[in-house]
């Protein structure tokens, strides 16, 4: 059913060797190693232990003091992206993230200086299923997207549930206008698709040479991919009814790869993700700036965990990206997780979730050389993160930071122009509480 | 006089029976405009024949709309009328690589009822790929007289329109009666955009990559099933005329290329993304940010027309105590202008040879900006291929046009001065072998440009189309003003059905145009204030609204009544 | 995955389980005398007592120190290994005027028209407000909660986190919120120089012309004909000193022209807020001896062209200039994340005894109750937290608080729900419901 994922060139992009000497390495999936060397080769990790030999021409970088973890992923972005939603329409399984990756944007920078090595670039939560996401490195200075693709990573595509899509069907006067509608909608559209596959199986099945193609749907086709487990579905939820009733639409249609975005009250569900095997990728603390998440607790994560469901923290926030490994640290407070059940939260967990854990998420050989060092525990507030490496090569440097990163300037911009944004204003998906839809204001219905 | 001219021209077209271009034998004109004879010749003159082949004190031939001589001993014949080219220099006329020139926009589609489905009707979505650029060509369009005067004879003209407007064609920028008379190749290409449907599916980038990735595979099959009940329709099921999918027939067979509108770079590289995929031929027309893309320019067999719009130039702070910040920050702007402006001798030095587009561009500003291009690594040949040469080879019209060779269209310009030095113009353009005159200034005092002065009130009354666009798409609708007894008044009116709202305290003083409206949000009142400038027909302006603490642009165009 | 389905059936009466599930009844604060002991004591104002005592009696601090005489009558409470600090004061909130961000009837922290200094956040402020508690047991004990919207929105007041009628939460300072008008760009559309000009201009006419108004009715409002103007009314107090003038403002060349007015117009009592780029002034404003707001500091750079970090560094590079700092977080449900903010201005340059104070003291003083809160001193509000370490690391438990004397109940809905749902009863099957599977 694959019609053309595949095709694009695949850029070779940078990999980089270096030896990462005598720091505390938290691998997470091997403990936590005192004056611990971590060399790369071509941009995999080659070796860990101690008093590593340092090959020719390797760079060596002293960490004597310093933590080295794994490089952090952030499991729901959307910095990078030119745009955010397809809106227009409740099913755009279709469009894909993939084709508006934004080399350019500086908030990549700012997510490398937070020690972020890869994002799970999502579609927006406007429709009930939505746009196909991207997993990127942050492979900063190249202005050809194509260079920012996890390469091999899985494909994954956002759905969303509650309030979001069905204030678009409100404003719209069309379905789905409450949660029933949601579910039917999702159970409409994978009927649909199991009668297109069949369609097409009939039409590849026909030995004639005078046989007719049936229409050709890229939606249909993606929809497909998801009942055949080729895409990862990542679901935009908050109320555990909602979270309940996609677990039970999955199992029906067979589909078992599963990760609720947002899920503000998972924890009340628990024990029927971890049943399901379905996974959680939750905020550290918000809640309140909407009515679906008014009986939220930052006690999420914890129960979660503690429940056995595979559970990450996220940013969905160009500002809270860049401090990821102090959102994770909040579990401490909110739940009393070890450090290394804090800090899976933000590396392995997410790496799971995006199908990316035999790559990355954690220091082991043979993975990817995807690492932060700190000079602090990274969950300690004081911890600053020092450099950030992707495959082994250096984005991030706080001994070489550059104040404008700006890798185009429009020759017409001001040279002060001053942007004041508060936190609550970032790159949210669609959670701008206080920003009115606008098209909704001239809008007669 | 120039105004004279205009109401001239206009009248030609208003008598049905003139046509004197095509049929000056046996017809009468009491306006006494029609030219005595078909031929010219052009003495004495230097003759720019290709880029960097240039004849001093030549003559050239023209005679019923081709090129019929160019030497130093041409026999001049007895009906030519003879320009003495003293002083002159001639060159082939320039060919713009794509531009919306001659065409009329149309009114934007009614907003259907059942705007709200997945796949909305195609001629809102702006899916339109049968339609041909001819449909909206009007031959008394200020654009063609505009571009002709600074020396375009040929245009690729592509539609108005969203994604996929139509397919282009190649006019010649000639007085005619007819749109038909203007066309030198109809189905030059199929018109691409990244312009979503206001509020519809596809409404952006993400919908129109997937779209057109749907449209495209259906048009293969489509064509597969087509040919195969075509070979022999026995007991096959009979295909539906599906004329969306028949508009990509030439593109998959490769004899239509799809010029894909992207003026930026990531636009660029999503064109070349789709070319990749799915293996058509791209040209991409109005490239401004090319400097990073030479590669992958090369390694997907694009071609390209470079826009001959460029930025404009950044001005540092004159303050003396600046501060260090301030003195880098405007330092890396101009490190970024300086790109923009010497990219087109990069991607000449990396191989690529492009063309020229006028899209975006104004034509009062095209010359100045050549010259600037100039200033920063392109030779004057280089300049002049992009303009002919090379323009004429990308179109596949090297046969017909881009030099002066005997057998070509009479195509040409003849400048007083060489046409690369600032202060050289032009005093004729030949275009199908037709003479155009223009007034050429004596002295040294060179009008910069045509900008219009102070407007009076007269150049914003009547309808405007206005078209904003919100995260969650674009909205459009009318701006109408009126003037009773001097007093000012407006309303806005909106596509989608919202009723009419008075606009409040229209202001238009120096070209600058501005007013406000209130709408009503919910029970809430919401202000918006708009601010901008009023260029001929267009209007660009910035919206504001205090209460949401956010701005957005608006532009519109005038309704020509 | 059967099982999973088949379990639906006998779940649907569990809400009627979680209310039984609540065995605590309900739990009051309680004011009786208090003898704190064995903690240390971390006074922000006298230097930290280690091994101290603080006794609490009738909402004041009665007595600090490492040798305090214990009242026969007081509730002593151990606190060995743990640390005392004065209660945390968010210097900017919406807290009490926004129950759920998206439902704009829950929102009472925006009122129609341009010139309203006149409209009370006190008044508004639900003291039932699920996010009050759930920022107390956090250590955040006061908070400065701000109307929002046009050139003067209204009069911002000083709140402490405990009490049932605003009156019993008030905390003696009010003060005037005045938006100078901005060049900076705040949508996600561009504005052109000359629209931002255009629109500054106007904005600060309004402001002009309604102080104008304020002067001259400040001077004519006790004459028996004078109109009776409440707007005026509360902008004559601004003039007069009487209470304080918040005025947000955050690009550099706007702070330079809010000092500039200031100056001009002479008036006393004038707090900056916001001042995200007071870095780039900093001297400036330290020059014009004004005290400053600013926040959050987990906050991206405002301009593209900026380093990653200039908002974490900025209260830092500010305290340094010499300007009297306070730190907010801008925040409502997460005012609970103060400590994070001066953590990471801390982290970044401040150091921490200076990060604490400028959630602290210096947030008390720049309010002008400085004698009230803000330090672990005789004679003050008893507003603490006991913590089981330094509160702006993020693992740090706060595990009591204090607010006007009361011991605060240290349950939140957050805490409700984590009880209630960490291991949920009943688990996965109800009443041992088995279905094959």
């Amino acid at each position: 059913m694959l019609f053309l994922c595949t095709s694009v060139l695949q850029a070779q992009t940078k990999k980089g060797d270096v030896l990462i000497k005598n720091g505390t390495v938290i691998t997470i999936t091997d403990g936590t190693l005192e004056n611990t060397d971590v060399l790369v080769r071509n941009g995999k990790i080659d070796r860990i232990g101690k008093n590593l030999k340092t090959p020719n021409g390797v760079e060596e970088v002293d960490a004597t003091g310093k933590f080295v973890m794994p490089g952090i992923i952030d499991a729901h972005s959307h910095i990078a992206g030119t745009s955010i939603n397809e809106g227009t329409s409740q099913v755009t399984a279709e469009v894909s993230m993939e084709d508006v990756v934004d080399p350019l944007d500086v908030g990549i920078y700012r997510a490398l200086a937070g020690g972020v090595t890869s994002i799970h670039l999502m579609h927006g939560s406007a429709n009930v299923i939505g746009g196909q996401n991207e997993t990127l490195k942050l492979r900063w200075g190249s202005t050809n997207p194509e260079d920012l693709r996890f390469e091999g990573a899985p494909r994954t595509i956002k759905f969303a549930l509650g309030e979001n899509p069905t204030r678009g069907g409100r404003s719209r006067g069309i379905q789905p206008q409450s949660r029933m509608g949601v579910e039917a909608m999702l159970r409409n559209t994978f009927n649909d698709a199991i009668k297109y596959r069949d369609a097409w199986n009939a039409y590849r099945s026909n030995k004639s040479s005078r046989k007719v193609a049936p229409e050709y749907s890229l939606r249909m086709e993606t929809m497909v991919d998801i009942l055949e487990g080729e895409v990862l579905v990542h679901c935009h939820s908050y109320r555990a009814d909602e979270i309940y009733m996609l677990m039970k639409v999955f199992s029906d249609f067979g589909i078992e790869k599963l990760t609720f975005q947002h899920a503000n009250e998972a924890y009340k569900v628990a024990p029927e993700l971890a049943e399901f095997g379905a996974s959680a990728s939750v905020f550290s603390d918000w809640w309140a700036y909407k009515l679906e998440v008014y009986y939220s607790t930052a006690y999420n994560a914890a129960i979660l965990t503690e429940n056995g469901v595979t559970t990450s923290i996220n940013s969905d926030s160009g500002e809270l990206i860049r401090h990821l490994f102090h959102e994770a640290a909040k579990t401490q407070k909110y739940g009393d997780l070890s450090d290394n059940e804090a800090l899976a939260l933000i590396t392995l967990n997410p790496a799971k979730q995006l199908g990316i854990d035999n790559r990355v998420g954690s220091l082991e050989k043979g993975k990817d050389a995807d690492i932060a060092i700190f000079d602090n525990h990274p969950l300690s507030i004081y911890a600053v993160p020092q450099m950030t490496f992707v495959d082994g090569v250096k984005y991030f440097d706080i001994e070489n930071d550059v104040a404008d990163q700006r890798i185009y300037i429009d020759p017409e911009s001001t040279v002060e122009d001053v942007q004041i944004l508060y936190s609550n204003d970032h790159d949210r998906c669609m959670e701008g509480a206080n920003v009115v839809n606008f098209t909704d204001l001239f809008n007669n219905k | 006089m120039k105004i004279l001219r205009k109401t001239l021209f206009r009248l030609l077209f208003i008598l049905p029976l003139i046509g004197f271009t095509s049929n000056i034998k046996a017809q009468s004109d009491p306006t006494g405009e029609s030219p005595a004879t078909r031929t010219y010749a052009i003495t004495n003159a230097t003759i720019v024949q290709a880029p960097g082949k240039l004849m001093e004190e030549g003559t050239i031939v023209i005679t019923d709309g081709l090129i019929t001589a160019v030497g130093k001993n041409v026999n001049i014949p007895v009906t030519a009328e003879v320009i003495d080219g003293t002083d002159m220099f001639v060159y082939p006329g320039f060919i713009d690589g794509m531009s919306n020139t001659g065409a009329e926009r149309p009114a934007n589609p009614e907003r259907p009822d059942n705007l709200f489905t997945p796949d909305p009707p195609n001629y809102y979505a702006g899916i339109t790929p049968e339609n041909q650029v001819v449909d909206q060509i009007k031959v008394d369009e200020n654009s063609i007289e505009a571009m002709r005067k600074v020396g375009f004879t040929i245009s690729h003209t592509v539609p108005y329109g969203r994604m996929l407007p139509g397919s282009g064609a190649l006019i010649l920028l000639r007085d005619a009666d007819h749109p038909d008379k203007l066309i030198l190749t109809e189905g030059s290409s199929l018109y691409s955009q990244f312009s979503g449907a206001p509020g519809a599916y596809p409404g952006n980038t993400l919908g129109i990559m997937a779209k057109f990735r749907n449209l495209y595979k259906n048009a293969e099959l489509s064509k597969n099933h087509s040919e195969l009940y075509a070979s022999n329709p026995e007991g096959v099921a009979r295909p539906t005329r599906d004329r969306v999918s028949e508009a990509f027939y030439p593109v998959i067979e490769k004899r239509q290329s799809i010029f894909y509108n992207a003026s930026n770079s990531l636009e660029a590289r999503r064109a070349m993304r789709l070319q990749k995929e799915l293996g058509f031929n791209l040209v991409l027309g109005n490239l401004q940010e090319g400097w990073d893309l030479a590669d992958e320019i090369k390694s997907t067999n694009t071609k390209v027309f470079m826009s001959l719009e460029l930025p404009k130039e950044p001005k540092s702070s004159k303050e003396e105590d600046k501060s260090d910040e301030v003195k880098r920050l405007e330092e890396r702007r101009m490190e970024f202008y300086k790109k923009y402006i010497s990219q087109y001798a990069e991607l000449q030095n990396a191989g690529i040879k492009f063309g020229f587009s006028s899209i975006d561009a104004r034509s009062s500003q095209l010359k100045d900006n050549l010259l600037t291009i100039i200033e920063n690594g392109l030779s004057e040949d280089q300049a002049l291929a992009a303009l002919t040469t090379n323009s004429a080879e990308l179109l596949g019209i090297s046969k017909i046009a881009g030099t002066l060779d005997e057998g070509k269209i009479g195509n040409l310009i003849v400048s007083k001065g060489p046409y690369f030095e600032k202060k050289s113009q032009i005093k004729y353009v030949f275009v199908d072998g037709e003479k155009h005159e223009y007034d050429v200034k004596d002295g040294s005092k060179v009008k910069e440009g045509d900008e219009t002065p102070v407007a009076d009130l007269d150049a914003i009354l009547g309808a405007w189309n206005y078209e904003f666009t919100t995260p969650q798409g674009t909205q459009t609708g009318k701006f109408i003003f009126t003037n009773e007894s001097d007093i000012l008044s407006g309303t806005m009116t909106s596509s989608d059905g919202t009723p009419d709202t008075d606009l409040q305290n229209i202001s238009f003083l120096n070209g600058e145009l501005s007013f406000d409206f209130s709408i009503d949000a919910g029970g809430q009142s919401v202000d918006i204030v708009v601010v901008g400038v009023v260029d001929g027909n267009n209007y660009e302006a910035e919206a504001s609204v205090a209460a949401f603490n956010f701005t957005f642009p608006i532009q519109a165009t005038k309704d020509e009544a | 995955m059967k099982k999973f389905i088949s379990i639906l059936s006998v779940l649907v009466l569990l809400p009627l389980f979680a209310v039984a599930q609540n065995d605590g009844g309900i739990v009051r604060a309680d004011n009786s005398k208090f003898a704190l002991t064995n903690a240390k004591i971390y006074t922000v104002t006298n230097g930290v007592i280690e091994n101290g005592t603080i006794i609490i009696n009738n909402g004041i601090i009665e007595a600090v120190g490492a040798d305090i005489n214990i009242p026969g009558d007081a509730q002593v409470i151990d606190y060995s290994g743990q640390e005392i600090y004065p209660g945390m004061i968010d210097s900017g909130t919406r807290l009490g005027l926004s129950e759920i961000g998206s439902i704009s009837e829950a929102n009472d922290f925006r009122e129609f028209g341009e010139i309203t200094p006149n409209m009370q956040a006190l008044t508004a402020v639900n003291p039932n407000s699920v996010a009050i508690p759930v920022t107390r047991v956090s250590g955040v004990t006061s908070t400065l909660t701000m109307p929002a919207g046009g050139p003067l929105p209204g009069t911002a007041a000083t709140i402490s986190l405990f009490g049932y009628t605003p009156d019993q939460m008030f905390a003696g300072s009010k003060g005037v919120v005045m938006n100078f008008p901005s060049t900076a760009q705040r949508g996600w559309r561009r504005r052109t120089p000359e629209q931002i000009e255009k629109a500054r201009e106007k904005a600060q006419e309004t402001i002009n012309d309604a102080f104008d108004k304020a002067e001259l009715y400040a001077k004519i409002k006790e004459s028996d004909d004078a109109r009776y103007y409440p707007e005026m009314e509360a902008l004559a107090k601004v003039v007069n000193g009487e209470v304080l003038l918040y005025i947000e403002v955050n690009s550099a060349k706007d702070i330079l022209s809010a000092l500039e007015w200031i100056e001009e117009r002479g008036y006393e009592n004038v707090v900056l807020t916001g001042v995200a780029e007071g870095w780039r002034v900093a001297e400036e404003i330290a020059e014009a001896g004004l005290p400053v707001i600013t926040g959050p500091v987990l906050s991206t750079p405002t301009r593209g062209s900026d380093a990653y970090d200039t908002a974490y560094k900025n209260p830092g590079l500010m305290q340094k200039a010499g300007i009297k700092v306070a730190l907010r977080t801008m925040d409502t449900e997460n005012s609970r994340n103060l400590p994070y903010n001066a953590g990471f201005a801390a982290t970044y340059g401040m150091g921490r005894e200076e990060a604490l104070k400028a959630i602290t003291i210096n947030a008390a003083e720049i309010m002008g109750v400085g004698d009230q809160l803000g330090s672990i001193e005789v004679g003050k509000k008893a507003n603490i937290f006991v913590s089981t370490g330094d509160p702006f690391q993020t693992s740090t438990k706060i595990l009591d608080v204090f607010i006007d004397g009361y011991k605060i109940p240290m349950t939140s809905r957050h805490t409700e729900l984590y009880d209630e749902f960490l291991n949920r009863t009943p688990g996965l099957n109800k009443n041992e419901v088995k279905v094959d599977g």
